[in-house]
């Protein structure tokens, strides 16, 4: 009697975690079925490259996704060097000590930092003490300060992946500790580091409460909206959908807003499959050659 | 010829060395700059406009213009939506990590798995428009209220701190050495009794901090929850209220105030307060961790 009890309440409990994950599961793809629903009928090659308008129906996200993908790219070219050192010199040179503990303690510290506060410290510094405006490069500054701490975690998460051994081999016949980690550990750590950075990108692609009062709500008009310069005004994609909704006068804001948020969901999964393929191709480029 | 080589080698290596410290030098100067800069921007309303703290904190009127600067709304607005998101997709972010680490075959976590990493990726303006688009309408025709407030923005945010609270519990799962599984499984227990009062209670503290950083994440955001709160600025009374959060306050507020006003000081005491939260559930992570080891 106590044994069948206990047998139900383990099949009971088992039945409920199943079922916890997999309503997670369902209601992922309920609603990526709900925005492309929505979204799918807004989407054309006029809206995806199309101008935007600021009081009325039609207008398109052509400038937007322009703005999203260069700030990513600006953000990466800073976020990138950086993290890398940081994540090599944390998982390959520091010893224990002061130093490593308070690098340590501040990109816990800085990871926790609510995005809109960073939006609001970008502003401060970038914006207004700096005297840079509402820019890409305000933008891409605040978002690299955001971004850092994951970075940095997929550094040594990476640099952990790579067996001692290859270590130890290339300092045995004579390699410094730099060129160890140059040549040896960063190549061999190529695939998830990359899988990280792609992955990363998307978040910087979708980011947007860090970058409403930084890189600001506005888009140039005709060909000043392909700028090069990174000191403009330059919403993307993912503030557009915001301000659009919060703030713009056009009439046709659920279309552009269905359009948009579809636009920023296919972008999130596009990364993610990148990522995962690009990864592994990596890591069998690398593990076939060596 | 190779006495040059070891000298450049040397060389390269001291150079290598200066870099990587100063790169992970930025990280200690980042954090010192923006606490420096929130806190002394973030102080003006007492130190410039000669606000108390006691009205920023415990003031339910927030009407900057004619002086009143009492943030009270939005605390408990920031609260009331995180305890809720906690209350809801805490004990559920929970339950999935608990099945990711110690029931789901290999094949069906590698199935799943991606799915978790989609929900992480999704931008937060779209769990707004969802929100904006599905949510508040349902609420809408089954209650009667506008379908903006604490229900919407609540259920928005336990969606949006799943993931966060997922992947850290299935960590802190994975971390408890099979011994202890072994040994619970061979004393005759079943699979739920092992995991409910032999690796639950082991990484206890793991899930806590699953759950605390769980909360970190819904009390810093900002677009989703302000997209389908209401935005009001009064002290909500139920569930269906709309009300307004620290977060969405400042996004709503932020573009029209002028440097320097008052507005503007009350809005960075807002955000010098959010980055005090967060830095203190940082400082709370460690306690636990450190109790635990």
């Amino acid at each position: 009697m106590i044994q069948a009890r206990r047998r139900f309440t383990d099949a009971f409990a088992s039945g409920a975690l199943w079922g916890a994950a997999c309503f997670v599961v369902l209601m992922l793809a309920a609603l990526v079925g709900y925005l492309i629903y929505l979204g799918g009928s807004a989407i054309s090659w006029h809206f995806l490259t199309g101008m935007s308008s600021e009081m009325n129906a039609g207008g398109g996200v052509g400038p937007q996704i322009y703005n999203s993908f260069y700030i990513l790219i600006l953000t990466l070219v800073f976020t990138v060097p950086v993290s890398l050192a940081a994540g090599i010199y944390l998982q390959e040179y520091a010893a224990t000590g002061w130093f490593r503990s308070a690098v340590q303690f501040s990109a816990e510290s800085l990871a926790t930092v609510p995005s809109i506060v960073m939006g609001l410290f970008g502003l401060l510094v970038f914006v207004q003490t700096l005297r840079w405006g509402f820019s890409a490069l305000a933008g891409a500054l605040t978002l690299t300060v955001l971004n850092l701490p994951a970075l940095t975690r997929v550094t040594q998460e990476a640099l952990a992946s790579v067996p001692g051994t290859l270590r130890e081999a290339s300092m045995a016949v004579g390699g410094t500790k730099w060129q160890t980690v140059l040549r040896i550990v960063l190549p061999s750590s190529i695939g998830p580091l990359t899988t990280g950075i792609v992955l990363i990108s998307g978040r910087i692609f979708g980011e947007t409460a860090a970058l409403i009062y930084t890189a600001g709500t506005s888009v140039a008009h005709g060909r000043a909206a392909y700028d090069l310069s990174p000191l403009r005004p330059a919403e993307t994609l993912a503030v557009h959908l915001w301000y659009t909704h919060s703030e713009a006068l056009i009439p046709d804001v659920t279309r552009i807003g269905n359009g948009s948020a579809l636009v920023l969901l296919m972008m999130v999964l596009i990364f993610n499959v990148v990522a995962r393929v690009v990864g592994r191709a990596l890591t069998m480029h690398i593990t076939r050659k060596a | 010829m190779i006495a040059g080589n070891a000298n450049n080698a040397h060389r390269n290596e001291s150079v290598a060395l200066a870099l990587l410290k100063s790169a992970s030098a930025f990280f200690i100067v980042s954090i010192v700059v923006l606490l420096g800069y929130l806190t002394f921007e973030g102080t003006k309303l007492f130190t410039v406009d000669h606000k108390s703290i006691f009205e920023f904190l415990f003031s339910p009127t927030f009407s900057p213009d004619t002086g009143q600067v009492g943030a009270a709304p939005f605390i408990l607005g920031s609260l009331f939506v995180t305890g809720f998101a906690i209350a809801v997709g805490g004990p559920f972010g929970l339950a999935v990590g608990v099945f990711f680490s110690e029931l789901a075959p290999p094949r069906v976590a590698a199935a799943m798995k991606p799915a978790i990493e989609v929900l992480v990726g999704i931008p937060s303006v779209v769990y707004g428009w969802l929100g904006l688009t599905l949510l508040v309408p349902l609420i809408r025709n089954m209650t009667g209220s506008t379908g903006f407030g604490l229900l919407s923005a609540g259920i928005v945010l336990s969606l949006m701190i799943l993931p966060t609270v997922i992947s850290l519990a299935e960590d802190a799962m994975r971390v408890v050495p099979n011994s202890l599984r072994e040994g619970s499984l061979a004393l005759g227990a079943t699979r739920w009794e092992t995991i409910s009062r032999v690796l639950v209670p082991a990484a206890r503290s793991g899930l806590a901090v699953a759950v605390i950083l769980g909360i970190a994440r819904a009390i810093g955001e900002a677009l989703a929850i302000q997209m389908v709160l209401g935005n009001s600025p009064t002290i909500p009374h139920g569930l269906l209220n709309a009300a307004s959060a620290l977060t969405s306050e400042i996004v709503m507020d932020m573009g029209g105030a002028i440097q320097g006003s008052v507005t503007q000081h009350a809005l960075f005491s807002m955000a010098l307060l959010l980055l005090l939260i967060a830095m203190s559930l940082i400082v709370l992570v460690k306690f636990v961790v450190r109790r635990a080891t």
